[in-house]
């Protein structure tokens, strides 16, 4: 009997022991679990992006030419006059949105003496020819695209007026066209 | 049974300890939110965008763990475009701000360049703003241009 007492005693220490073991191994396995998740690292990216614009380049390829005029005779360049009207030629970001602004003198000199210009109009065209073009008033502006490679054309036509005792000589004035994406 | 009693006892109070663990152990998640957009740029002329800038700023979102936190950037010298040309990008030392409200309007500015600390309040959730400088040279030849910036977040 006393012997069986023994023997029931050490088979409960054996199965406390084993309790313990297990129950340590649970207690250390959250207790790493609890480490490794308070030393976190995580990352992430985004980008940056940026489109660089050709520059716009304009030339002035083609004078205004009212050639000769008379006194008290008006002489009208409509911008649809491939060979008198004046010329712009711009080159920049394909097949983008440029505004066109200008400033127009209401005169054309000649040393001392003037002469006005009147009744500005426009045309700007994807191509030299002026196929498809389309008329505007300068005085406003415009914001037409620049074609598939770039380019853009505009013409202006005026009226001079000369007076009927407008002395004679070469008339000359400026006009600016601005341009902006 | 004693035994037995003892021992769930152990466990439960195990399990209580292991629930705060786990919730001061929230898991930590870093997202891209927006990237820093220049827009368009003319060649010869720097292009700004402000940490503060609510449509072309830089936002990465944190969730995370309440506490401190480590934040370090990687951050481009260019932006990559057509042909592989470079566009220089710079960060200043005021282009990054840590929001704890994860409002654009509510930041701590700090250097990009720097790895710094911030703390993440007790919602889990924080966001950081990005701005920076794009420099065209002259002569910057024409196209889209990329680069990537990426930020780590370390618990602390």
């Amino acid at each position: 009997m006393a012997l069986q007492l023994i023997k029931s005693s050490t088979q409960n220490i054996g199965v406390r022991m084993r309790s313990i073991t297990k129950l340590s191994l649970v207690v250390a396995a959250l207790v790493l679990t609890g480490t490794t998740l308070q030393a976190q690292t995580n990352n992430a990216s985004i980008t940056a992006t940026a489109t660089v614009q050709t520059p716009i380049n304009v030339v002035g390829a083609q004078q205004l030419s009212f050639g000769n005029v008379f006194p008290g005779v008006n002489k009208t360049v409509v911008a649809m006059d491939l060979a008198n009207a004046g010329r712009f030629d711009i080159s920049g970001q394909a097949s983008t949105q440029v505004t066109l602004s200008f400033t127009l003198p209401a005169t054309l000199g000649s040393g001392g003496n003037t002469m006005p210009i009147v009744s500005y109009a426009g045309v700007h065209a994807q191509n030299s020819t002026q196929t498809g073009g389309i008329g505007f008033p300068p005085s406003v502006g415009v914001s037409p695209s620049l074609n598939a490679s770039g380019q853009l054309w505009v013409w202006i036509g005026a009226q001079v007026q000369p007076a009927t005792n407008q002395a004679a000589g070469v008339y000359t004035g400026s006009i600016v066209m601005t341009v902006v994406y | 049974m004693q035994t037995m009693k003892r021992k769930w006892w152990v466990v439960i109070a195990v399990v209580l300890l292991a629930v705060p663990l786990r919730a001061q152990g929230r898991a930590l998640t870093v997202t891209g939110i927006r990237g820093v957009t220049f827009g368009a740029v003319l060649p010869g002329v720097p292009r700004v965008v402000l940490r503060t800038d609510p449509a072309n700023s830089g936002q990465i979102d944190i969730r995370g763990p309440k506490g401190p936190v480590l934040l370090t950037f990687v951050l481009p010298v260019a932006m990559t475009g057509p042909g592989g040309a470079l566009m220089p990008i710079s960060f200043g030392a005021g282009d990054a701000g840590f929001s704890a409200t994860q409002a654009i309007g509510s930041q701590v500015g700090f250097d990009p360049k720097q790895p710094f600390t911030a703390t993440v309040p007790n919602n889990g959730r924080a966001s950081v703003f990005v701005g920076a400088t794009a420099n065209p040279t002259t002569n910057q030849r024409a196209g889209a241009y990329t680069a990537t910036l990426i930020l780590t977040v370390t618990v602390l």
